[in-house]
Parts: structure tokens; C-alpha cells; sequence
């Protein structure tokens, strides 16, 4: 009796412990390296979920984005695209210096911003989070990422502090044809790695 | 054999029930926890509250941005007869006020640039009125987000933020 008792007391602990890391991991946030591989939508790299945002997210995606994305707008105000490897398909690094690069963007307002591992703001002081389209003009634009200021005036992305990072290209007002085509109505930034010295 | 069909099924059973709590109680867990984190960090209950430029020293939320100037409301329609009037200044670039019940669900969100949007946030079950919105959850948060990419323009935000309003209102029953 003692150990029929006891074989279902470990199978309902190995069951919840089970439930609880596949939900988890299906969500993107067990382990914490693929809380990136998820939504409905990658163009050239840059992944997204339109749901995000509003009640026709699926269970995963809401859990995921309630995680790293919380008060997200959801795709009629803003869509949001992330992504964590160069244009190359390595991770995205401190250590290294890339440039990013893109055109006019399907939207009214578009920025691109630096995170940390932990979807925070690197913890450094130079003022230099992110780019945006007031800042890039109209036209052809390139930015620098690198964790000390280049030489030259142009757009600068401070990865100090970052660690591992990743990029989040917000669209703000986005144009009918990106929500309806995304793979042809955007035109998604570069990153291209420049030097990796360590 | 037969003595594990027992354990079996209620490790099958186990792991069931917890994927799907975790994944819909999750999200309201998570709201829960920043609702608590902002309070902590001086976010007022019916009362938008003058926000910080947003740094890596003064971020309160995952992957704010830097550009935007937002400024965040906790409401709470549970008592009776309760109800929220919201307001949002006028702004001359991009702005707007979203709402978000209490398992993350942005259910509205209005529009202002170069203008300024009032309106009414009813309790859940609400029957539905001319420019109200009716919350699905009697806790949530609001938001406002304008478009202030430099410190000149987000001190000018601050100002125009001192026309918005997030105020309870009683109604007679």
C-alpha cells in the first residue's frame, strides 16, 4: 500500500515538474537561450509575432511576450522585430563591432534598440541606446554598433555592458501592406559584423 | 504491468494540469508582479505618474525604449459604480493611450498624434456606451506613449503631460 502511495506521489511531482518545463519551453523561456525562437513572421532574420499584444495571441506567445515584452502594442499601433545573430548567423556580441544598415521603412516611426540578456537597457552611461528614423533621415542610413564611440560623427549603438544582445526594430504605425506582406513590403536592417578582435 | 497504468495516468493527468495553468495563469502572474514592481516604484493608482527619460538606471519594464516618453496608470474598477475618465493632452508628433487588462491583453488603444483624446473606462460587463471602452479585467494598466527621442523633446512631453487625467469616478446606482 506504502509504496503503491509512493509510486503516485513521485508521478504527480514528475507530472507537474513535466507540465510545468514543457509549457516553458514551448513559451521560448526554458532555458533562457531561446526566448528569441518564436512568432509567425521572420524576414531575413528578423523575427516577429503580429498576435503580440492582443487576445488572438496563442497561449505560448501571450506567456512569452508577457515575460519580455510587457504592454506591447499590439500590430494596428506598432509591430516589433528582434533579432539576436549577425547577418552571418553568430550570436551578437560585445566583443564585436558590426554596422547596421537599411532604408526607408513601411511605417511612421521606426527605431532600432540594443538589449541586454535580460531584455534590460545595457547598464551603461553613454547615451547611445538606439537609432531611430527622425535620426536617420529618409533615405539610406548606416549606424555602428560597437562598445566604444567610432571616430566618425555617424549613428552610434553603445553595446557596452550588453554581454550577448539583441536588436528590437519597432514600427510604429505601420503601413497596411507590412501587416498584410511583411516579407516584401519590409525591407529589414543589416547587421553586418565588422571586426571581432576577442 | 497493470500497477503502472495507475501512476502513469496520473503523471499524464499532473503534467497536463500544470502546462495549462502555467500557461493561463502565467501571463496574470507575471501582470500581477509588475503591477506590484510599479507600485513600488511610485506608479499611482488612478493617477498618471510623471515618468523618468527612460536609462538603463531608471528602466521599470523589459524592453522600454529610450525614444518614447510613457507615462502609466494602475486602475481598479472593482467596487461598484466605478469608472475611469482618461484623458491624454494634446502632443504635436506621435502619442498614444493604450490599455492593457490584467493578463496582458492590450484590448485598446487610441491614436493622438496632434491631438487630444478623452475617454471613459467602464468595469467589466459594462453595457456599452458612446466613447467608453469597457475593461475585460477590473485591474489593468494604462498607457501613455509619445515620441520624445531627446531630452528637449521629452521635457516638452512632461509638460504636455500635465493635461492628461486618470481619474476614478462613482456613478449613482
Amino acid at each position: 500500500m506504502m509504496r503503491r502511495a509512493g509510486a503516485y506521489l513521485v508521478a504527480v511531482i514528475a507530472g507537474l515538474a513535466l507540465g510545468l518545463g514543457s509549457a516553458l519551453w514551448m513559451a521560448g523561456l526554458w532555458p533562457a537561450g531561446d526566448k528569441l525562437a518564436f512568432g509567425d513572421v521572420d524576414v531575413r532574420g528578423w523575427r516577429s509575432d503580429f498576435a503580440i499584444g492582443s487576445e488572438a495571441a496563442d497561449p505560448y506567445t501571450r506567456l512569452r511576450v508577457a515575460r519580455h515584452g510587457l504592454l506591447a502594442l499590439a500590430q494596428t499601433e506598432a509591430v516589433y522585430f528582434t533579432r539576436a545573430v549577425d547577418d552571418a548567423g553568430a550570436p551578437l556580441s560585445e566583443g564585436c563591432t558590426y554596422r547596421l544598415s537599411g532604408g526607408p521603412m513601411p511605417a511612421g516611426w521606426w527605431s532600432v534598440t540594443l538589449y541586454d540578456g535580460q531584455s534590460m537597457l545595457p547598464a551603461n552611461t553613454d547615451n547611445a541606446l538606439s537609432i531611430d528614423g527622425g535620426r536617420a533621415g529618409g533615405g539610406a542610413w548606416s549606424a555602428v554598433i560597437a562598445p566604444r564611440r567610432p571616430a566618425d560623427e555617424g549613428m552610434w549603438i553603445s553595446s557596452r555592458g550588453a554581454g550577448r544582445f539583441d536588436l528590437t526594430l519597432r514600427l510604429y504605425m505601420p503601413e497596411a501592406a507590412l501587416i498584410a506582406a511583411p516579407q516584401t513590403a519590409l525591407d529589414p536592417p543589416r547587421v553586418e559584423r565588422v571586426e571581432c578582435p576577442r | 504491468m497493470r500497477r503502472w497504468v495507475g501512476p502513469a495516468l496520473a503523471l499524464f493527468g499532473a503534467a497536463g494540469l500544470a502546462h495549462g495553468l502555467t500557461l493561463g495563469l502565467g501571463p496574470g502572474v507575471i501582470m500581477d508582479r509588475a503591477m506590484v514592481a510599479l507600485e513600488a516604484r511610485g506608479v499611482a493608482v488612478h493617477a498618471f505618474t510623471t515618468p523618468q527619460r527612460v536609462t538603463p538606471q531608471s528602466q521599470q519594464v523589459v524592453r522600454s525604449s529610450p525614444d518614447l516618453y510613457y507615462a502609466l496608470c494602475r486602475y481598479d474598477l472593482s467596487e461598484p459604480g466605478s469608472r475611469l475618465v482618461v484623458g491624454m493632452g494634446d502632443w504635436p508628433d506621435y502619442q498614444s493611450l493604450s490599455f492593457f487588462d490584467a493578463r496582458t491583453d492590450n484590448f485598446a488603444t487610441l491614436r493622438g498624434t496632434d491631438k487630444a483624446v478623452s475617454t471613459r473606462l467602464l468595469p467589466p460587463g459594462s453595457p456599452s456606451e458612446n466613447g467608453a471602452i469597457v475593461s475585460p479585467s477590473a485591474k489593468g494598466v494604462i498607457l501613455i506613449r509619445r515620441l520624445a527621442p531627446d531630452a528637449e523633446s521629452f521635457a516638452a512631453a512632461v509638460e504636455a503631460g500635465k493635461a492628461d487625467a486618470c481619474r476614478l469616478e462613482r456613478t449613482s446606482r
